[in-house]
């Protein structure tokens, strides 16, 4: 696989029950990149997502057919531990999901498991504190409840949080569809900075997000993968009219 | 035109008044009925406590004295109800919501829990004298009761442990897992703590229950009198609400120890209440966090 190259997709389709949610996708995930994949309501692009780090097996009924290879590894092959997977690809949700533990403890919580602590933990807390932006704000309160933080602070906490992991890839669920403006310009301007070191796909409603962040952007429809580019193209000549009609808001 | 719109907000206000009064009146006969009953019982039991009450054992055939070794019967055996109820129903309930596969065998299961609650006491009495006072040889003892107890309250708590587990949001375990963390430590660390003060509150009914039945303990636990303290969770003890009914029936002179029974029942009542107590406080320190 080329060193370039996350993530590779091939041939996958995805069931929920007997409906298929995901129609044939092959696609390639670039290293280091902001890949925005976007569409509309039901498109497939969050099932796609969650596919990425095996979230969608928590739901019953649910297969998958085709490879997702990740460092040239099936990641649904039957020796694959899917906590291994998450681990190396960590995901940041639509709503601020923190635990209602002390700051502190939210971040704490995951590298505790993998045996960090005492004073390489507090490191490791400040690091990705300060790695997600949040530090300054709350160094005076990390014994304080997670829970008392503004919506803003609480995603940028859930991205501390999943960074603490020291994942590769950064999976992002409309991740400031519940903040407002200036929280989202916050995050954005994190997920630029965050791109020098981790490989980030971002699912977004918001076509001017897609174009401001991302490198590549993918474009879905009915579980189909309609058009994959680099965002400069996608949003200026599109080759295909389905996605020129969506970027331009005639429909979606 | 006008007027029949006016008749009939007036006629919906005194349905409404109607239906107000009709919810007030249940509340009322309710409360009423209980603080009656609390107030009776009081009335009638408050002469006869006294430190020796809550501190002697019976004498003179059971119509003096005290009811101690009753009162230390009913702790030790609702005690050992929640130490066998508690983590089993607890168990059942993480493997029923987190754990299996939801489906038809899961539905017959839980179906079959919900029976079992409305299965009679004298039932599970007969259940623990036919298994564990005689097949198992515990014998009439603390073991047997308490087991007999506990598994009389599982459902309860299997039924409350499994609504405060579902209460918790399902975002904290994808939180959770999606940090890399196993199925089981996002279990034990993050579900449980959350749902424990509901698990405790549901729980409550159950711990209430335990110490207060009497059929269940008749065949398996309870002495008809014993002034000998149990050695071991393999001796017989005496028990609150057997002792109720001994005195109130089958005691040898059945008017002379009305005050005693009476003063039995309000060591029930205060018992089953401080036990109650202690689960609430111990659920208001674990609540002191929840907020979300």
């Amino acid at each position: 696989m080329d060193s370039n190259i996350i993530i590779k997709l091939k041939n996958v389709n995805f069931y929920y029950g007997p409906t298929r949610a995901l129609t044939d996708i092959s696609m390639t995930f670039g290293k280091n990149k902001v890949t925005a994949l976007i569409g509309p309501s039901g498109c497939g692009k969050s099932t796609l997502l969650r596919l990425l780090n095996r979230m969608n097996e928590l739901i019953d009924g649910t297969k998958v057919e085709g490879e997702i290879l990740f460092e040239d590894k099936n990641i649904y092959a039957p020796d694959v531990d899917p906590v291994e997977i998450r681990r190396k690809i960590g995901m940041v949700f639509q709503k601020p999901n923190p635990f209602p533990k002390t700051i502190y403890n939210n971040i704490s919580y995951g590298p505790k498991l993998t045996g960090v602590s005492g004073a390489e933990m507090d490191v490791l807390v400040e690091q990705s504190l300060k790695q997600a932006v949040l530090w300054d704000e709350v160094k005076d309160i990390l014994n304080k409840s997670a829970m008392n933080l503004s919506g803003g602070q609480q995603q940028r906490l859930c991205i501390a949080r999943a960074l603490a992991m020291k994942p590769d890839i950064l999976l992002m669920d409309e991740p400031t569809s519940a903040l407002d403006p200036i929280s989202t310009a916050k995050i954005e301007e994190l997920i630029e900075e965050l791109k020098k070191d981790y490989t980030i796909i971002i699912v977004t409603h918001n076509m001017q997000q897609a174009a401001r962040i991302s490198d590549e952007t993918a474009f879905f429809y009915l579980g189909n993968l309609i058009e994959y580019n680099e965002t400069e193209k996608i949003f200026t000549k599109p080759d295909v009219k389905q996605t020129e009609d969506y970027i331009t808001g005639r429909f979606g | 035109m006008k007027s029949l719109k006016y008749n009939s907000m007036k006629w919906r206000y005194f349905k409404q008044t109607v239906f107000f009064t009709l919810v007030r009146v249940s509340a009322l006969i309710i409360t009423l009925a209980l603080g009656g009953l609390v107030l009776y019982i009081i009335v009638n039991g408050i002469s006869s406590i006294s430190w020796d009450f809550i501190t002697k054992p019976p004498t003179d055939s059971m119509t003096k004295g005290g009811i101690m070794p009753a009162i230390l019967g009913t702790i030790y055996l609702t005690i050992g109800a929640i130490a066998i109820g508690l983590p089993l129903g607890i168990a059942s309930a993480i493997y029923l919501t987190e754990y299996a596969r939801q489906g038809k065998i899961i539905r017959f299961i839980k179906v079959g829990i919900n029976c079992l609650a409305g299965v009679p006491s004298v039932v599970f009495g007969l259940f623990g004298l036919g298994f564990f006072v005689i097949f198992l040889k515990f014998g009439s003892s603390i073991l047997s009761g308490s087991l007999t107890l506990g598994f009389l309250i599982l459902p309860t708590i299997i039924g409350a442990s499994e609504e405060a587990l579902k209460s918790v949001p399902q975002t904290f375990r994808e939180a959770s897992l999606s940090l890399g963390v196993s199925k089981w430590q996002t279990t034990y660390r993050i579900v449980l703590p959350n749902a424990l003060p509901g698990i405790l509150t549901g729980s409550i009914l159950g711990i209430g229950r335990a110490a207060g039945e009497t059929a269940p303990i008749m065949f398996t636990a309870a002495a008809y009198f014993t002034a000998k303290l149990p050695g071991s969770v393999f001796d017989e003890v005496m028990a609150l609400p057997y002792h109720i009914y001994v005195l109130a029936t089958a005691g040898t002179n059945i008017e002379a120890t009305r005050p005693i029974q009476f003063g039995t029942v309000l060591v029930l009542v205060g018992v089953v209440l401080s036990i109650d107590l202690i689960a609430i406080v111990i659920r208001g320190y674990m609540r002191r966090n929840k907020r979300w």
